[in-house]
């Protein structure tokens, strides 16, 4: 218990010595515990309001529908079946309002309410005549207000509620009801037949009016819903009654069998927001996880010189190798839970803004609440982010001899000859630039690796966007979701960049630091400070260069290819960004690396040979 | 004070380097006046903490004045903007330090050639100067080693090689011998007193009365001036014989 | 000239008088130029009459000291082992440059920190040559190794001077 102590006290100690790196640190778990908490919490917040929605309205496991009311029928005294409602017409119609046209299905009910999905009315009444009851996704879409007119198939009503329910997704999803069939929205590619109901919207009128709007029988239809005896049974239910209804198909029913959706295909097209930003987040989570690796093996190992003393100070007053080694990954582990719990809460306060994709549902503006296997989760990943990145370091630094450890005063820089031989041949700047990189081959291959798993972000940062601007999503999501789409790319964009940005000018103090004495020595043999200069932040420009293009390809090109295969998007329709662009992308990383470390290197390049010498 | 040569190389006029201020003043060189003609020798001896290592880099640009003039070859040089001072220190002066400040990374070879290549020399050109040198110099044969592989007065003998690279007017030498013992002592000082012989200016700072020995004029500082100087060329009183003391 | 040694160089063999100052100069290099040559001979005569060395008649017979042939008595030979085994070592005669300073100081004759000076100028300039010499000498020669003993001593010289010249600052600023 003692020694646990004992740690424990050192460990603060030093971190208390050492502020900002301890703070820089903190900074780089801390960017990818908060996006993985925002996509874990997601997750689990998508399945939320649904399951709240079902409970409040009684929803239905398994939804059935056909145009005539005997097939339904039948399908009450299926095997499994508890309890139903309906069969309820169903007529699909244009509605009206000011300024705007949606196509919907309007489906009659009675005013009493029943067993099995009764609708939730969150605002206003429930149907009466002459009164229509919309759902509130599509209330939200179109800017309908209670006691607003519309025109339903050339009529008018009133709106008198809006109400939300389980058996179909809220809007602009939609399950199709009626024969004419239904569309997602304006697709280029698709030849649409003409009479498809283009995303319709679910309304409720009293059943008189729903069968009043038309007479067409390809816009009518019934529909039922039914509570099964073992709710988690309903895909099954659905498999055997589908397969069923195809054997037993009665001519004149049209040729085709009964529709069937189970509860938990309900759930999946209603979360499906929620599911891809949520898909967004953990890749851009993972990625983040890896820039902190990539930061954290900087900071730590630019410190090894330090360490390595302390190790010996350590060991020279009694300290065994472990408890070197465990003081050492005290530290990191420290700043790993407390990345962790911050994480944690920031994930979980900010995540209603960006799980709000839909009033569709009840519940859905809660806090979405941490569950125990997201805390673990979340800290097991910062655990293993400062393990990983400092693991290496603190056993070597604890197995070092004592004395070669007491003794030694830094890493000593690694002989390349072939570079050396090739750096002659340079202008004096770069001469330097290589020469300063090739001597810590390790920190060039970090900056190349952050630079290029940013620049890979920002790819797909490219492709998304302009793929959220194309009509094929513009018609799976509403405007509102995909600005919450946009918002979730913002998010990890705008941390990734602030965590290269740290990056880059670590990795710039980190070579300033470890030239001192190099750049002090050419300078006394006659280099001018502005060659210094250049050459401190050419030595990080050249990685970032390469960085860049290994970003764009294969880079980016693989993590949207990942994503896509990931999510099972449409990627052959998402446009690549153009070569002028990616051209574009790769020069404004090599500035923007170049302004960042433009100060250090500068302050490098100035700084009194005599001193250093 | 001191008699100059016909065109003094380096000529310094009332030379000051002041630290803090007020209460704090530190002077580290309070008002050297020094004449030194082409091809002398002039050892400054002193004390550590007199000041000696700052006049040496105040003579060769490493550092600015807070008074007084340098004058390199007739032009002034405490006045010179930092790009200018670099290029003089590339052409016209040539450092040796006490810790040799060798890069620990490059060959010897590539140590000399350092100088050259920031200078502007071709690779080709630099290298062959460089492998000269090492030639001249004897280390002939350690061309290709890395320092750690070299003894202390191998090092230091590249240093002098590398602040040779270049030709400069004047070899600025601090503490040269400082890190070294009795025989690669003996091993630097014959290297002076070859590149004495050969016409190459030295000015050396040190502590060490057997390098000033081998200077033609010697200075004793203290607190930051020149108090006294020795001509040492011309003879001693007495016989070499005296120095044993054979005779009863 | 020291007795002990004229005698320990004839210990190998009886040897000439001028024999004897060639090994003498070889073995002292260019401090051994300053030599005197009948330094050497008066030695040798004291020698042989206190009975530590004998003459042997040379071949011709003529009776001119260079032509003597000296050798060793067994007097001589005991002395000469007795002097090898000796671990005496020569006096450091600082005394009298510390004397001088103080007298120089309290009669008011001269200001002790001159006197240091100029010593340490000669000193220096004594350096200075033995160093050359040392140079000019080839590797490992026997005279290269005494020379080296002058300087080291020279330069020990020169430190105690440079504490002289502090010590001495010190008393004038502090009186």
């Amino acid at each position: 218990m003692g020694r646990i102590l004992l740690v424990g006290r050192l460990a603060l100690r030093d971190l208390r010595r050492r502020r900002t790196e301890a703070a820089l640190l903190l900074i780089a778990i801390l960017a990818a515990t908060t996006t993985l908490t925002l996509g874990l919490v997601l997750r689990d917040a998508a399945s939320d309001p649904y399951q709240s929605t079902r409970a409040a309205t009684n929803g239905p496991d398994v939804v059935a529908n056909f145009p005539s009311a005997d097939r339904l029928e039948k399908l009450v005294s299926a095997a499994g079946v508890t309890d139903h409602s309906g069969p309820y017409p169903v007529s699909a119609a244009k509605l009206q309002t000011s300024g705007r046209t949606s196509d919907v299905q309007a489906v009659g009910r009675d005013a009493a309410p029943v067993s099995v999905d009764q609708p939730k009315v969150i605002q206003g009444s429930w149907v009466s005549d002459g009164g229509v009851v919309v759902e509130a996704a599509f209330a939200n879409a179109l800017a309908l207000r209670i006691g607003d007119t519309v025109t339903l198939a050339g009529r008018s009503f009133t709106v008198v509620g809006e109400a939300v329910t389980a058996a179909m997704p809220p809007y602009p999803g939609s399950s199709c009801l009626v024969d004419r069939g239904c569309g997602r929205g304006l697709d280029p590619d698709e030849k649409a037949p003409a009479g498809l109901l283009l995303k319709p919207g679910l309304v409720w009128l009293t059943q008189a009016d729903a069968r009043s709007l038309t007479s067409d029988p390809a816009s009518r239809a019934f529909v039922l819903n039914l509570k099964l005896a073992d709710p988690t049974q309903a895909p099954a239910f659905v498999d055997t009654n589908i397969a069923a209804s195809l054997v037993g198909t009665n001519p004149g029913d049209g040729g085709h069998p009964v529709g069937l959706q189970s509860w938990q295909e309900i759930l999946n097209d209603a979360t499906e927001l929620a599911r891809d930003s949520q898909i967004l987040l953990l890749i851009g989570a993972w990625l983040l996880g890896l820039l902190a690796v990539a930061s954290l093996s900087v900071l730590v190992g630019g410190r090894m010189a330090d360490q390595t003393r302390r190790v010996g100070l350590l060991k020279a007053v009694g300290g065994t190798p472990s408890l070197v080694a465990a003081v050492m990954l005290a530290e990191y582990l420290l700043l790993a839970v407390v990345a962790a719990a911050a994480g944690l809460a920031i994930g979980a306060l900010s995540a209603p803004l960006l799980a709000e994709s839909s009033s569709g549902l009840v519940g859905s503006a809660g806090t979405p609440a941490l569950t125990w296997s997201t805390v673990a989760l979340v800290t097991a990943v910062a655990l293993a982010v400062a393990v990983l990145a400092t693991a290496v370091p603190a056993v070597r630094g604890a197995r070092s001899s004592t004395v070669s450890a007491l003794a030694d005063a830094a890493r000593p820089p690694r002989r390349t000859g072939w570079l050396i031989a090739v750096s002659t041949r340079l202008p004096v700047p770069l001469l330097l630039a290589v020469r300063a990189a090739a001597r810590r081959p390790r920190r060039v291959v970090l900056a190349v690796l952050s630079i290029a798993v940013t620049v890979s972000g920002i790819y797909v940062l490219l492709v998304l966007n302009a793929v959220l601007g194309t009509p094929t999503l513009t018609g799976r999501y509403s405007e509102a979701q995909l600005d919450v789409l946009r918002h979730v790319l913002l998010v990890w964009t705008v941390i990734l960049l602030i965590l290269a940005a740290v990056n880059a000018v670590v990795l710039t103090w980190a070579t300033v630091l470890d030239n001192r004495h190099a750049s002090a020595l050419a300078r006394a043999l006659g280099a001018t400070p502005q060659e210094v200069t250049v050459a401190l932040a050419a030595a990080q420009v050249l990685p970032a260069l390469i960085g860049a293009v290994l970003g764009v390809f294969p880079g980016g090109f693989g993590l949207f290819a990942a994503i896509m295969a990931i999510t099972g998007g449409e990627g052959d329709r998402a446009t690549l960004p153009s070569l002028w662009q990616l051209l574009t992308l790769v020069l404004a990383t090599v500035l923007v690396v170049a302004a960042l470390t433009a100060v250090p290197a500068r302050l490098g390049g100035r700084r009194p040979v005599t001193e250093t010498l | 004070m001191s008699e100059a040569a016909d065109t003094p190389v380096l000529c310094v006029r009332g030379l000051r380097k002041e630290y803090g201020k007020g209460e704090g003043l530190v002077r580290a060189v309070d008002g050297v006046d020094l004449d030194i003609g082409a091809g002398e020798t002039v050892a400054i001896m002193g004390p550590s903490g007199c000041g000696k290592s700052t006049l040496l880099h105040l003579l060769g640009g490493l550092d600015r004045p807070s008074g007084g003039e340098v004058l390199l070859n007739g032009r002034r040089t405490d006045n010179l903007s930092e790009k200018a001072l670099a290029r003089m220190r590339r052409t016209d002066v040539g450092f040796v330090f006490q810790s040799f400040q060798l890069m620990e990374e490059l060959t010897a070879v590539e140590n000399v050639e350092l100088s050259a290549l920031l200078a502007g020399r071709s690779p080709r050109a630099a290298r062959r100067r460089a492998e000269g040198l090492l030639d001249q110099l004897g280390l002939a044969d350690r061309a290709r080693f890395l320092p750690s592989a070299l003894s202390g007065g191998q090092r230091q003998r590249v240093a002098v090689a590398r602040a040779l690279s270049n030709e400069p007017l004047v070899v600025l030498a601090d503490e040269p011998t400082g890190n070294l013992d009795s025989a690669a002592t003996m091993d630097v000082l014959q290297l002076f007193e070859e590149l004495h012989e050969s016409g190459q200016t030295l000015v050396i700072v040190t502590h060490d009365a057997r390098i000033a020995a081998t200077a033609d004029r010697m200075f004793s500082m203290r607190d930051g001036a020149l108090v006294d100087e020795t001509r040492l060329t011309g003879g001693t009183t007495g016989q070499l014989g005296a120095l044993v003391g054979l005779e009863d | 000239m020291q007795q002990e040694v004229v005698l320990a160089m004839l210990a190998k063999e009886p040897s000439h008088g001028y024999q004897l100052r060639e090994r003498l100069r070889d073995a002292l290099g260019p401090l051994g130029e300053a030599l005197n040559a009948g330094q050497v001979y008066v030695t040798l005569t004291r020698l042989e009459k206190a009975g530590l060395l004998a003459v042997e008649r040379s071949a011709d017979g003529a009776d001119r000291s260079d032509r003597k042939v000296y050798v060793l008595t067994p007097k001589g030979q005991q002395r000469v082992a007795e002097w090898i085994a000796e671990v005496a070592w020569p006096r450091p005669d600082l005394a009298e440059f510390h004397l001088k300073l103080i007298a120089a100081a309290a009669a008011g004759l001269a200001d002790p920190l001159t006197i240091v000076d100029t010593q340490r100028r000669e000193l220096l300039r004594r350096l200075r040559d033995a160093q050359r010499a040392a140079m000019a000498e080839p590797e490992r020669s026997n005279a290269a190794l005494l020379l080296e003993g002058i300087v080291l001593r020279l330069q020990a010289d020169l430190l105690w001077l440079e504490a002289c010249e502090k010590n001495w600052t010190h008393r004038r600023s502090g009186s």
